[in-house]
């Protein structure tokens, strides 16, 4: 069977001379560079003559100078982040601090990460004195509010949503010396599992990789560069972007074990409630922020929340269904593994994901079978199809993943979709097939990947493994969730064995099996209309809708072999605030996964979120929130600096390896081909010809027609005379 | 009798017909001849438009009733070849010499500056154009600048596209196609040629 071992570890070395990666902008000392995220085809000679199997067109940095820009930043930021956990809920005020430092006035847009679920319903500009509050409308109308009052000179703050996690914020006019704060408010659920109740709140957009093909017209073109918009601060200047975080926890139990993964904290307080801030007062915005507390008591199963708008009641339910005791036997399984080394995991991302792989190949047994794939711009299947995991075969898979280092573009898809193709190799009766993803998602086309996955992944499990600092946590969960698997994420290598052995602990046990959930009373529209499958510990969460309150949710399933049910009374229902919103926020969910799947067309979809969004006051990818501070204040004639606010690096990326030497050499080449990948518009070119050619010879045509007509009347003529 | 004047009238009718025809076609062959006398003498005016309003930066009029001005100027020395441009692509301004066409990027500006010109007198020379030649183009400051020529294309006139947010000046230089026809058509001729960099 190792004969079919098609890769050595020189190879695998030799295929990473490819350009990297990641689509980016970057600030450098001396002014700013621009790296736009448009990539092109950019094989080095090595590479291309050593890879067999080559995945899509390399894609590559490409960085574009700006003239003009060569002066330091205008606009300083601050952010203080305002937590208030009530439950499984958390609401979020998000306070921005735009402080102009420069002599010009200046628009700053700022590129920035939010929980993904989160939906963001209220918008507040301070401006000395004055509060403008914003008002939603259809995004379009929001952009020509904000467009116009920047042309009048009004100073005006516009909420936009570029993906479910990611969000700009754009304020006009912030005069020389001024300072103009923006205060944002979400709500979000909480994720939780085993017990244990965590919240993360993303800080910083990790750059994104856009792929060459995804670039088809304008619109696209717009996105990639929205979303690669953000100049990346040199490390070398320090760190920018502080944030200062405090959380009001009010859980509703006696927390226990709270505990803040990466950055430290003081906890204050006692009995049901804990006030959380940063020890250090404020840190850069680098990476994620993860609170994680349980109930020091019973892990809670169940909870009930409600919320009455108007004539309508929305509830949302959170049933953990028990986790059975025993240890049972673990039937064989099949694992492929998908691990990435494009260019934006160097660095400790890199070292988190080998680990990670490494210690899941050291759990596989002899009778499980297993593949890894890796991918960057290229990618490559360690073996032609799932194997045995003999020991000579893990060795050699280890040996493969010890020599992968991180280096260009990241082309997700061909890897997503041949790791779905299932060779049959195991009996699917008896087998699970498994595919386990590790990544930082850091990829502008998720929705590409998400088709893929389908309604059901066919007949494969998703795993999502998100790596580093700043993953692209909806990417992640989104594969996860419509791949019928589980997330969890690896930020540090200290975290590698506990958490994956948890999740190789949870995908190896079995889920609940026909789980069913019934209402009574007036029914109750619930969502998700497909149920996931449950993994051990991992509750069912459930939004719904009625015109009354009464009545019954029953829960249902199969745990091994013993049938489990579970009731909950909605006269229990502790009333919150947030409900309906995040009801509104799952239906848009919905609404997109049913987007994906064809079963409602771009143009309806669209419509829906948009009657949704205007309807709950919430921003969506069709609303927008928007401000507009009626006072003008820019003299007319002062022209308007506009400026992308640089944003840092993700904590461990590399940005020597990322932004230096070669690889800046070789995006720098590949501007020109940028201009190619330009979005067109359409010219309609005049008629051009005076065909005076063909007047000329017509003319001489008929004139030389007359004449002969001329000459033979008056030879007739003279005949009938003489005659 | 009756015959004869029968005769007599379908003669003359016949005579004025001939000489209808022959007084069409020496007014079609002089109107047409004067195509390509108006194309260059216009260019005459032009050229002293051109520099003049270059010079005083201020807009001259080549001459008292023309609706169009002058905008800038194109040559390509290998085949010596040369014109003023004018602005707007009115039929009347086309007569007279290259019009840049409304929309598109003026001279020397980031963007594609689309010219277009009949192919049978101010643009005759592009089907000698070759991928590689030097073209000069210079816009209302009069600066000449070096653009290299890149490519050619056929189009339909209702499907030509130009990239938006084009770093540097381009030129596309349109005429129609195919270049030995006498009669319309909806294909286009287009040369371009990008701004040499330095």
């Amino acid at each position: 069977m190792s004969s079919s071992l098609s890769i050595s570890t020189p190879k695998a070395a030799a295929t990473r001379c490819f350009l990297p990666a990641a689509s980016m902008l970057l600030a450098l000392p001396a002014g700013v560079a621009l790296l736009v995220g448009t990539a092109t085809p950019a094989f080095s000679k090595d590479a291309a003559a050593t890879s067999e199997k080559k995945g899509p067109q390399s894609g590559t940095l490409v960085m574009r100078t700006k003239g003009g820009e060569k002066l330091p930043p205008a606009i300083q930021l601050g952010t203080d982040m305002d937590v208030t956990v009530s439950g499984n809920i958390a609401r979020v005020r998000v306070t921005q601090v735009f402080r102009n430092r420069s002599q010009d006035w200046v628009e700053g847009t700022y590129l920035y990460p939010l929980s993904e679920g989160a939906a963001v319903d209220s918008l507040k500009m301070t401006v000395g004195n004055r509060v403008i509050i914003g008002k939603i409308k259809k995004r379009e109308e929001a952009r020509e509010i904000y467009e116009t009052a920047k042309a009048q000179g009004k100073k005006a703050g516009l909420v936009e949503q570029q993906r479910p996690n990611m969000f700009t914020n754009s304020v006009a006019n912030i005069g020389p010396g001024e300072t103009v704060m923006v205060v944002i408010e979400y709500q979000m659920p909480l994720k939780q599992l085993d017990g244990i109740f965590s919240m993360r709140l993303p800080l910083v957009v990790g750059p994104r990789y856009v792929p060459p093909h995804s670039i088809t017209d304008k619109a696209a073109l717009d996105d990639a560069k929205t979303v690669t918009a953000a100049p990346i601060a040199s490390p070398k200047d320090g760190k920018i972007n502080p944030v200062s975080i405090n959380v009001d926890l009010a859980p509703g139990f006696k927390p226990a074990n709270i505990d803040s993964a990466y950055h430290k904290v003081y906890i204050d307080g006692k009995g049901k409630r804990r006030a959380i801030s940063l020890a250090k007062g404020t840190v850069p915005q680098d990476r994620d922020f993860e609170l994680s507390w349980r109930s020091a008591s019973a892990n809670p199963v169940l909870s009930l929340y409600k919320e009455q708008v108007q004539d309508k009641h929305y509830i949302m339910a959170s049933i953990t269904p028990p986790v059975q005791d025993e240890k049972s036997y673990i039937p064989p399984r099949e694992m492929v593994f998908v691990i990435d080394n494009s260019g934006s995991m160097s660095g400790e991302s890199m070292v988190e994901a080998k680990a990670s792989l490494i210690h899941a190949l050291g759990t596989l047994r002899p009778r499980d079978h297993f593949n890894i794939i890796r991918f960057d711009d290229t990618m490559e299947l360690v073996f032609d199809t799932s194997i045995a995991a003999t020991p000579e075969n893990i060795e050699a898979a280890k040996t493969f993943t010890n020599a992968l280092e991180a280096d260009g573009g990241t082309e997700m898809l061909p890897a997503l979709k041949a790791a779905l193709v299932d060779h049959q190799v195991t009996d699917r009766s008896k087998v699970v097939r498994q595919v386990i993803f590790l990544t930082d998602g850091n990829i502008s086309n998720e929705d590409e990947m998400l088709e893929a996955i389908g309604g059901d992944a066919g007949n494969s499990r998703v795993f999502t493994v998100g790596i580093g600092s700043a993953p692209n946590n909806y990417l992640m969960n989104r594969m996860a969730t419509n791949g019928r698997g589980i997330y969890t994420n690896i930020a540090d290598t200290k975290e590698v064995t506990v958490r994956m052995a948890k999740l190789l602990d949870m995908l190896s046990r079995p889920s609940v099996q026909d789980l069913q959930v019934s209402v009574t009373g007036n029914g109750f529209d619930l969502t998700p209309k497909r149920l996931p499958d449950l993994y051990a510990g991992e509750p069912l969460v459930l939004l719904g809708v009625s015109d009354s309150m009464v009545g019954k949710v029953t829960v249902s399933g199969l745990i091994g072999k013993k049938r489990w049910k579970q009731s909950l009374d909605l006269v229990d229902a502790i009333a919150s605030p947030s409900v309906a919103k995040l009801w509104a926020r799952r239906r848009i969910d919905d609404i997109e996964a049913d987007r994906i799947l064809d079963k409602i067309d771009d143009k309806e979809a669209d419509k829906q979120i948009t009657q949704l969004g205007l309807d709950f006051h919430i921003v969506t990818s069709m609303t927008s929130l928007v401000a507009v501070d009626e006072t003008p204040s820019r003299p007319k004639g002062t022209p308007l600096r506009v400026e992308d606010l640089p944003i840092n690096l993700p904590k461990g990326w590399d940005f020597d390896h990322l932004f230096g030497g070669e690889t800046a050499q070789a995006s720098l080449a590949n501007e020109v081909t940028l201009a190619n990948r330009q979005a067109t518009k359409k010219f309609k070119l005049p008629q051009t010809a005076t065909n005076y050619m063909g007047g000329l010879l017509g003319g001489l045509l008929a004139f030389l027609i007359g004449a002969f007509g001329l000459i033979t009347l008056r030879r007739r003529h003279k005949i009938t005379k003489d005659i | 009798m009756t015959h004869t004047r029968r005769n007599t009238i379908r003669r003359r009718l016949a005579y004025t017909a001939c000489i209808a025809l022959c007084g069409f076609g020496i007014a079609t062959t002089a109107s047409s001849a004067a195509i390509p006398l108006e194309a260059s003498l216009k260019q005459l005016l032009l050229e002293r438009a051109y520099d003049r309003s270059v010079e005083t930066q201020v807009k001259h009029k080549p001459w008292a009733w023309a609706d169009m001005t002058t905008v800038g100027k194109i040559s390509h020395p290998r085949l010596k070849q040369s014109a003023i441009i004018l602005s707007a692509g009115s039929y009347e301004a086309m007569r007279a010499g290259p019009t840049l066409m409304g929309g598109s990027a003026k001279i020397g500006e980031a963007g594609t500056s689309v010219i277009a010109a009949h192919r049978d007198t101010h643009f005759a020379f592009l089907k000698d154009v070759r991928v590689g030649d030097t073209i000069r183009a210079s816009g209302e400051d009069g600066k000449a600048r070096a653009y290299r020529v890149t490519h050619m294309e056929v189009v339909e006139a209702d499907e030509f596209t130009i990239p938006e947010d084009l770093p540097e000046n381009a030129l596309a230089l349109s005429t129609c196609y195919p270049f030995g026809s006498v009669r319309g058509g909806t294909k286009r001729y287009v040369v371009h040629a990008i701004a040499d960099k330095g």
